[in-house]
């Protein structure tokens, strides 16, 4: 597990030279961006001006080239920052990852399977806008883990009556859990029982589409999460009280609402995100060390669920 | 008129028998999970001839322990036990295994023995399973006895002459730490 120190160490000593070329190139980066904001904004001012003046005749047909004109600068803007990002995330993250564990690789414009997403089970509407990046992937200690962000929507109706559902947002993460196990269980956050108690619980178990409601004896646990499972032994085979203490102990370093599930020996965890994460900023230097251990932190949080839920101890049958 | 008396009569009936059939699944639950802990228990006493015949060769002074564990097996599946004593030879087949799993750490050499690691494995699998079937057998008997005293359904509960159910404990010296220093010496 890297500390800060070593983080500190590592920026100091290897990234800040590639943080520097980064930083040239987003400079570069900036001005273009300026440069070809200010020729649009002026050439569509002026061409706005002479329609001022002929406005009655030509009006729609000079508004036209001038939208055109707007969406030529912002798809040039678009080109300008696509290389820039490409190259920082090959350069910073990439050598972050590394950092974190040799044995990890990254893609960066690689995601999670959408069949992978929905074999999870812990979200039950199948998005239609399914996008991600950040791949990370590889073996620590003795556990295969896939992860990367995901953004999946799903969109109905068209025009007017347009709804947009965001059904998740944020970090995926996929591990190959310590002990063998054939059903499937699935742990949710708790809203009803924290507002309602006993009432919210009895809610809970109406709810067929999800399997048996499996009621945990860790209180704070149970205050959190409200899981479902095909078994009700297997179910508590798999959250021991050392586990459940130990997700309770998770949720509350991330301060968010958790979605858990296991499946065909497989833990799925989904980390819900407001925001884009391993994107470079644009507007700001590089050379500063608090974006590189905003990174990191995100990097080891999901790299860290492998101790968080000590996926590496293998006492069991399976190895 | 004759609606509302349908009704009226219709509506407790129905309940009713939304609670009996409520209460027969919870005591056939708590009957199921008992049947699984049962299974997980004849796994466990299966392991033990494996277990004595790996270590007997390794673990000379621990004759004492490997006859007390195979007698207590053989009693045991000969079926001939009530319930209570089915429960005391668990609990006592329980104290002699941890005996003899601290008491292999005197012997690195039966440690690392790959035969003997992956018996292990598989009775740590197997101690985690009776773990968590016996969890299980509590919330059965929980959510049962729930039915039983609480109103409205105590009243069908004690028309049907359901009682309470005593939950799975552990017996009171098992919960005596295990002294490991004592173990490790003798």
């Amino acid at each position: 597990m890297k500390t800060l120190e070593d983080l500190k160490n590592f920026y100091e000593t290897a990234l800040m030279p590639d943080l520097k070329v980064i930083e040239q190139q987003r400079r570069s980066v900036v001005h273009k961006v300026a440069w070809v904001v200010i020729a649009t904004v002026s050439i569509a001012a002026v061409a706005f001006f002479v329609a001022a003046q002929s406005l009655h005749e030509a009006g729609p047909v000079v508004i036209f080239p001038i939208i055109v004109g707007l969406l030529i600068g912002a798809g040039v803007c678009y080109l300008l920052t696509r290389g820039y990002v490409a190259d920082f995330k090959a350069l910073v993250i990439e050598r972050i990852v590394h950092f974190i564990d040799e044995n990890l690789s990254y893609e960066p414009k690689r995601c999670i399977d959408k069949s992978t997403f929905m074999l999870s089970k812990i979200f039950t509407t199948k998005p239609n806008r399914y996008k991600g990046d950040d791949f990370v992937s590889g073996k620590v200690g003795a556990t295969e883990i896939q992860f990367s962000e995901l953004n999946a929507v799903y969109e109905s109706g068209s025009g007017r009556n347009r709804h947009r559902y965001t059904v998740f947002r944020g970090i995926f993460f996929v591990g190959d859990f310590n002990k063998h196990f054939t059903g499937q269980t699935i742990v949710l956050p708790d809203t009803a029982e924290k507002l309602f108690g006993r009432l919210g619980q009895k809610l809970q178990s109406l709810n067929i589409f999800r399997g048996n409601l499996i009621k945990l004896e860790d209180p704070e646990f149970e205050s959190h999460f409200a899981v479902y499972g095909s078994d009700q032994v297997e179910a508590r085979y798999i959250l021991s009280t050392s586990l459940m203490a130990r997700i309770t102990d998770f949720k509350e370093k991330t301060g968010k609402k958790i979605y858990l599930s296991f499946i065909g020996s497989m833990v799925f965890v989904a980390v819900p995100y407001t925001r884009d994460l391993f994107e470079p900023r644009l507007f700001k230097t590089l050379l500063d060390f608090e974006p590189v251990r905003q990174y990191f932190d995100d990097l080891q949080l999901a790299v860290g669920i492998i101790d968080d839920l000590n996926l590496n101890t293998r006492i069991w049958s399976k190895e | 008129m004759w609606i509302a008396v349908g009704i009226g009569v219709a509506v407790p009936v129905v309940v009713v028998i939304i609670i009996y059939n409520g209460l027969i699944a919870r005591k056939n639950q708590v009957a199921k999970v008992f049947g699984t802990i049962d299974a997980l228990l004849k796994k466990r006493y299966d392991l033990i001839p494996q277990l004595v015949a790996t270590v007997k060769a390794y673990m000379q002074h621990e004759r004492s322990l490997l006859t007390e564990i195979t007698e207590a097996r053989a009693k045991a599946v000969s079926g001939r036990l009530s319930d209570d004593q089915q429960v005391e030879l668990d609990n006592i087949v329980s104290k002699t295994l941890g005996s003899i799993m601290v008491a292999v750490e005197n012997y690195p050499d039966l440690k690392a023995n790959q035969n003997f690691m992956h018996l292990q494995r598989t009775m740590n699998e197997i101690e985690e399973q009776i773990s968590a079937a016996r969890r299980a057998y509590n919330a059965a008997v929980e959510a049962f006895n729930n039915a039983v005293e609480m109103f409205p359904t105590n009243i069908v509960a004690s028309m049907m002459g359901y009682k309470t159910k005593s939950f799975f404990e552990i017996a009171a010296e098992q919960r005596e730490n295990v002294n490991a220093d004592k173990l490790l010496k003798s």
